[in-house]
């Protein structure tokens, strides 16, 4: 997709940074802009401070979905992983009194499971990924509700308070759910992009049978593609759980598989596989988060937002059809 | 469609039952059907349900297969039109359109036939809305309809300022969804609810008309099969695929009415609340066996799966105190679809492709 003939001297990979992201980067700059002059409490640091802090769950959940998306797969059942990850976690943290290692340690390893039934129904199934996740969204779901039991987990301690809102969760002014999820997925660009590991990713996603044939193992790297986004939902979890207050609902986790596609293809991941970037997913999470949280300091309805969502996915994936047809005319 | 055929006169002599029930999927379903109601009838008679399994309470069951049928029958046709077709949107066109029969019958005092006909207009423009962006612009389905998601959702909820509609006529739609004596035979048999006949049976005839008699039914078969192909043969594939979306969105806007009717009120969130509408709909119509891909699918085999899950789920509510039930049909829906696509794949291996 990328390169089709390399001659000499030619670049083998883009260019760091795409088209997509210059955008994006000028859309959210126009965008905070816009925001200062209107409400003068937006450029402040108790207006942006809880801007990343919920940014973080969202981007860092969006780092494995789109290398899910590269290889030519998805996965709608984070929303439901996302609630089995913080139920666990929350009722440890409540019955057992587990310090922040151990805690985020379970949460890791919850989400490492569930990664891998996906992966391995996927990538051992050769089934399509969108109708596997699906069903695993709801049996997810189903795992969630029975952990909790009754309503809602009370009285969770503020072990997590080290990503969450609070003064605790901050390294000079900068949130640390923030900070973790700039530093994985600076990882995860690097891997992706100088690493052969990660450049296997995008032969699976550009042609899987060719990829075969040269040698990639195809299903090893679906499967690790699952799994990565699962333990990466275990971290978001433990995100979520810090954000919120000493008592978990059932409502945990709903609706965020669509937040997340949505951040990941607002980036500029091509939804057919192959090409992608996740510098561009935490861009798109940062620009949806912006624009929920500028309809609110707006004073306009908070469902507005969703509208808006909306138009950004149209106006993001329809300017990158363009410059794809712009691409092939050439 | 036409490759199945041809492997059936070629290895003629191997079918056997395993084979037949393995690689076509409606006697499978039938099969499955006859299972869990005979399941659930020997629980019943041993005294494990909460309450009496038998044939009133299915028939009274069925209510809830009038929604889930009809947006199965919708996902199946966008789904058949191929290139990764899929409509995520029609919860959020279910909630949106449900309001506006909200405004028209409840407020602006339209009268019911109105009412309706403009709803299923309103739905069948949203869905070209989404027609428009997969088959004219070349949005990929899936991000196309999440995107229409997210913005019909929003505009359902802000719209009305939040506020579900229940006016007078509104409420009195609820007479709409009460079951019924059929002439003649009513005695012999159960009542059966109203939507069935003024809603699930229309659609049913309709979708099934369209795609097994109708010049469109083949071209939409033909390009969800192989869009190059149907393109050199000269069939208008744009026009075909986005006529697929409209005619989900104007299904999507039917069970907008019958939604209304079924809670009396017009609710800003009734399509996508929970889980929402659209991930059960795909599941119905994946499970009655239309291929992901395109080209494969039938009426009947969305119609069984519809009743499957019912008549599953209406037992397992039964099976459970409480609100482990409704815990336990999550489980069941997610099992049996896991098993329906692990085992299209199996198929497609073994036996090189399932055939509806």
């Amino acid at each position: 997709m990328t390169t089709l003939a390399v001659k000499p001297g030619q670049r083998v990979l883009q260019s760091p940074v795409t088209g997509q992201e210059i955008v994006l980067v000028g859309v959210i700059a126009v965008l905070w802009a816009a925001l200062a002059v209107s409400t003068p409490a937006f450029l402040t640091a108790g207006s942006i401070q809880p801007l990343l802090v919920a940014t973080a769950p969202i981007a860092l959940v969006g780092v494995g979905m789109t290398i899910v998306i590269i290889t030519g797969g998805i996965d709608v059942s984070v929303g439901g992983a996302i609630m089995v990850c913080s139920v666990i976690t929350a009722k440890v943290l409540v019955e057992a009194e587990v310090s922040l290692g151990v805690a985020v340690l379970i949460s890791l390893l919850s989400g490492a499971a569930l990664g891998l039934v996906n992966g391995v129904l996927i990538a051992y199934g050769r089934v399509h990924a969108i109708i596997i996740t699906f069903g695993t969204a709801n049996i997810f779901m189903f795992l969630g509700l029975q952990i909790f039991g009754s309503g809602t987990v009370n009285g969770i301690p503020a072990t997590l308070a080290f990503f969450g809102r609070g003064p605790d969760g901050r390294t000079l002014g900068i949130p640390h759910a923030f900070l973790v999820t700039i530093l994985i997925t600076a990882a995860a660009w690097w891997y992706l992009r100088h690493t052969a590991g990660g450049r296997h990713f995008f032969a699976i996603g550009g042609d899987a049978q060719a990829a075969r044939l040269a040698g990639v193992r195809v299903q090893r790297r679906v499967l690790l593609a699952y799994v990565l986004t699962g333990v990466l939902v275990g971290l978001a979890s433990c995100f979520v759980i810090a954000q919120g207050t000493s008592t978990l609902d059932q409502s945990v986790g709903s609706g965020k598989e669509l937040a997340v596609i949505a951040a990941v293809v607002i980036g500029g991941t091509s939804i057919m596989g192959g090409r992608g970037s996740v510098l561009g997913t935490l861009l798109g999470a940062l620009l949806v988060q912006t624009v929920s949280s500028g309809v609110t300091q707006l004073g306009w309805r908070s469902q507005l937002s969703d509208l808006f969502v909306g138009i950004f996915i149209i106006v993001a994936v329809g300017a990158d059809l363009l410059r794809a047809r712009a691409r092939r005319s050439r | 469609m036409t490759t199945t055929t041809l492997e059936k006169q070629d290895k003629g002599e191997k079918t056997d039952f395993v084979r037949l029930f393995l690689t076509q999927r409606i006697p499978l379903l039938a099969v499955l059907i006859v299972i869990v109601v005979v399941t659930f009838f020997i629980n019943d008679a041993g005294g494990y349900l909460t309450a009496p399994y038998d044939f009133d309470y299915m028939s009274a069951a069925l209510i809830n297969a009038v929604p889930l049928a009809m947006l199965g029958l919708a996902e199946m046709l966008v789904i058949l039109s191929g290139r990764g077709g899929i409509d995520l949107s029609v919860g959020a066109i279910v909630s949106l359109a449900g309001m506006i029969f909200g405004f028209a019958y409840g407020e602006w005092g339209w009268p019911l036939w109105l009412a309706i006909i403009a709803t299923a207009g309103f739905g069948a423009l949203l869905g070209a809305v989404n027609g428009f962006l997969v088959s004219y612009i070349g949005f990929p389905a899936l991000i196309a309809t999440l995107a229409t998601f997210y913005a019909y959702k929003s505009i359902a909820i802000v719209i009305n300022n939040q506020q579900p509609i229940s006016t007078e006529p509104i409420q009195q739609l609820f007479s709409l969804s009460k079951s019924v004596e059929l002439p003649i035979i009513g005695q012999y048999i159960p009542d059966v609810p109203l939507g069935i006949f003024t809603f699930l049976l229309p659609t049913v005839v309709a979708v099934w008309l369209l795609l097994a008699r109708t010049a469109y039914g083949r071209r939409l078969y033909g390009i969800g099969t192989n869009d190059v192909a149907a393109r050199w043969a000269g069939l208008p594939v744009r026009d075909t695929r986005f006529k697929a979306y409209v005619y989900a969105g104007l299904i999507s806007g039917l069970v907008a009415v019958v939604t209304v009717a079924q809670f009396a009120s017009a609710r800003p969130d009734a399509g996508v609340s929970g889980n929402g509408m659209a991930l059960p709909a795909i599941t119905i119509a994946v499970l009655g066996g239309v291929a992901i891909t395109g080209g494969i699918g039938r009426v009947a085999g969305v119609v069984l799966a519809t009743l499957l899950i019912v008549w599953l789920n209406a037992g397992i509510l039964l099976a459970f105190v409480g609100n482990e039930g409704s815990q336990y049909q999550l489980l069941a829906l997610g099992a049996v679809l896991v098993f329906a696509a692990l085992l299209n794949g199996l198929t497609n291996r073994k036996y090189g492709g399932a055939s509806s």
